[in-house]
């Protein structure tokens, strides 16, 4: 008994701490998101206003498209970077000559701030003199140059392809720690037995390699919902709001209008939204797990 | 460890001792613009200020040069009700919204010389009846147009829609979802003889007029005459195209025309005028309009020295600081009567008497305390539209409707009508 209090002694400052950084700001604002709370119309107050704006919310149609936006580019691309992410890393688990100099480079894309990288990628795509256009006119892919900005459908192209840039090494690098962690012998075993090499893959590798995909999948899936930067570099969730993500909407309502009762509200949304998702998978690794 | 403690208190306490000044004369701050040539040139009035009022110390008060972190700040600033700073630099369209917060002191009692400024910029700095700023300097769009290639300064939107020979496209402008697009819009609907809304705060972008107004500007991008890039460009992409010499038209604010004229850089040095944003041909109420830009001086009403507050704004608005600002940033004064002054033609680099056509028809964007979130509402509509979305009338039409109800559900409408908040 004494030792369990002594451990419960010894988890406090921890557990303050979390209550201080994460459960107090998350209650307060959950707390401003049933008020109205505008803070360039003083003269309104802050009123309580229970749930009137979460009502709010279910009937506005930027809401709406702001959440399929972020689910669609969410699956796409965390799609993309795991299947890209797999061949990288099974190509950089086999041996050869200069392995560790490969492995460090593709880190690379990883390495550079976002903001930068959306930078570079919108400076390749933007105008009608960009490197892409010049390639894809030059090979005589396209006839005219693409102006990928302006149409919903071509603007979420750039933004699909930096993100899978960057992201895919970091999923490289944490399936191929994963591939390391497999016992060679089971490869041997399966050799000798005259398994082919896809059929190692398929009954060897990614059952042994699924508690890795999954950790890849939950940091890729919570990053991906939660973009902004990128976005907001690169095409401002335009044209019109036909790329603005989630988290895009809430930083117009909450820092640019100042409505912070709304904003507050679309932020607990978002929480909600990830939290589900984030104890979704983590049921599913669990249960990969205790098996 | 003693001598550290020691030293600390002594720093407090100087400190204490009238936040740094010897003497206890009343510290008036003002907060506005302070990067490179444009802080030298305030810091330099700041300076005459205090030697012509020994008994007021002015200072300088640096806030970000970046429209939209600056307004951040002062909402914060004055949300929490801070007497400082007790001169603020203001965007053209903040002031009803500072106002109706009860964030500004109304000037009326200061008895402001107000016929000696444009009306338009003084209408803009006006809410529910109260004179709550006065303008500092003006900045008006200006449509930039080539002598090379056009016979004379375009007379009709018509001469806008057309790519001269010679020229890779007509016109460029600014298109990206921001509010640049709102003020090229701005230009249209009232070439069409439109407005965004009375003075009622009645809705009127869903007119005729507008939607008209708006199918003009998404003819020149469907038609080729502006390329499709406009639809992300602001106000620096439409300068390089201009100055690459691709296109014939411009419309952009005044402070390309020095970058322009510099040769080592420009292609169409010298072969460029500007001119007002023409009239349709035949529209109803049709006038050249050229959206008002530009900044403002107000007085925080947390002030704790109004007296020294309003001394210093009216030194900084007389004829001689703006003759100087115009020399030195070639900023427009708001004085009528300085565009007859011929210091005011050695000054500035453009022609005066192309300046002051379109500072005469400079329009403000509409007077309201919701202005920047009204703006949000109709610039998204105008780029689904432009971006070819939706069709423009819809788009108007939807503008229109998110509008009606964001001045409803906030109580501005009836606060325009005059009614009690």
């Amino acid at each position: 008994m004494t030792d369990r209090r002594l451990a419960w002694l010894f988890v406090l400052p921890a557990v303050g701490l979390v209550a201080l950084v994460a459960i107090f700001p998350l209650g307060w604002t959950l707390w401003e998101s049933l008020h109205l709370h505008d803070l360039r119309m003083p003269w309104r107050g802050r009123p309580f206003v229970g749930l009137e704006n979460y009502l709010e919310l279910l009937g506005d149609p930027r809401f709406r498209d702001a959440m399929l936006h972020t689910l669609l580019f969410a699956a796409v691309s965390v799609s993309l970077e795991l299947a890209l992410g797999l061949a990288v890393a099974l190509g950089l688990d086999r041996a050869f000559r200069g392995r560790g100099i490969v492995r460090a480079a593709v880190l690379l894309p990883w390495a550079i701030p976002t903001v930068v990288a959306a930078l570079l990628w919108r400076f390749m795509f933007e105008s009608q003199a960009g490197i892409v256009n010049a390639a894809l006119v030059s090979t005589g892919v396209v006839e005219e140059p693409v102006v990928w900005f302006v149409r919903a459908a071509t603007a979420w192209v750039p933004v699909v392809l930096a993100d899978v840039w960057k992201a895919t090494p970091f999923v490289a690098l944490l399936l191929l720690a994963g591939l390391q962690g497999i016992d060679r012998s089971l490869y041997e075993a399966a050799a000798v037995d005259g398994a082919s090499r896809w059929w190692q893959l398929r009954h060897v590798t990614l059952p042994l390699l699924k508690p890795t995909i999954l950790v890849a999948l939950v940091f890729r899936t919570l990053d991906a919902f939660r973009v902004f930067d990128l976005i907001y570099v690169m095409t401002g969730g335009g044209p019109g709001t036909s790329t603005e993500p989630i988290a895009l909407y809430t930083f117009d309502a909450l820092l640019q209008n100042l409505r912070f009762g709304y904003g507050a509200a679309l932020s607990v949304v978002v929480f909600l939204v990830t939290f589900t998702l984030a104890l979704i998978y983590i049921r599913w690794l669990g249960a990969g797990e205790s098996r | 460890m003693v001598r550290r403690l020691a030293s600390l208190a002594l720093v407090v306490l100087l400190a204490a001792c009238g936040g740094g000044t010897a003497d206890d004369r009343p510290v008036v701050t003002m907060s506005g613009s302070a990067l490179g040539a444009e802080g030298a040139v305030l810091e330099r009035q700041l300076a005459r200020f205090r030697r012509l009022h020994p008994g007021i110390d002015a200072r300088l008060q640096r806030t970000p040069d970046d429209a939209t972190q600056r307004h951040q700040l002062y909402v914060q600033w004055l949300n929490a009700r801070a007497g400082d700073p007790d001169l603020l630099q203001l965007d053209v369209v903040w002031t009803p919204e500072f106002a109706a917060a009860g964030w500004l002191l109304p000037l009326d009692a200061y008895g402001p010389d107000t016929v000696r400024y444009f009306p338009a910029m003084l209408a803009a700095n006006r809410w529910r009846d109260s004179l709550y700023a006065l303008p500092w300097f003006v900045d008006v769009g200006l449509l930039y147009w080539r002598t090379d290639l056009l016979p004379a300064a375009p007379a009709s939107i018509d001469v806008l829609t057309r790519t001269p020979d010679g020229a890779r496209w007509g016109i460029v402008w600014q298109g990206a979802r921001y509010e640049g697009l709102v003020t090229v819009f701005l230009e249209y609907l009232g070439a069409f003889g439109g407005r965004i809304m009375d003075e009622e705060g009645r809705v009127l972008v869903d007119r005729p007029e507008a939607v008209r107004a708006l199918e003009t500007m998404r003819a020149q991008v469907a038609r080729g005459v502006a390329p499709r890039d406009v639809l992300t460009w602001h106000e620096e992409e439409a300068r390089f195209a201009f100055q690459n010499g691709q296109a014939a038209m411009m419309r952009n604010w005044p402070y390309a025309y020095a970058l322009l004229e510099d040769s080592t850089r420009s292609k169409v040095a010298g072969r460029f005028a500007v001119a007002p944003m023409p009239a349709a041909a035949g529209a109803a109420g049709g006038r050249p309009t050229a959206t008002l830009g530009g900044s403002q001086l107000a007085i925080n009403a947390h002030t704790e020295h109004p007296r020294e507050a309003w001394t210093l704004l009216a030194f900084l608005l007389a004829p001689e600081q703006m003759l100087e600002r115009a020399q030195v940033v070639g900023q427009f004064p708001t004085r009528p009567a300085l565009y007859d002054d011929p210091r005011l033609g050695r000054a500035l680099r453009i022609p005066v008497a192309q300046v002051r056509a379109a500072v005469a028809s400079a329009t403000p964007r509409p007077a309201t305390p919701v202005y920047t979130e009204l703006s949000g509402l109709l610039q998204v509509q105008l780029h689904r539209a432009l971006s070819g979305q939706i069709e423009p009338a819809a788009a108007l039409r939807a503008a229109a409707r998110e509008m009606d109800a964001l001045l409803e559900r906030t109580g501005v409408r009836e606060m325009m009508l005059g009614g009690r908040p």
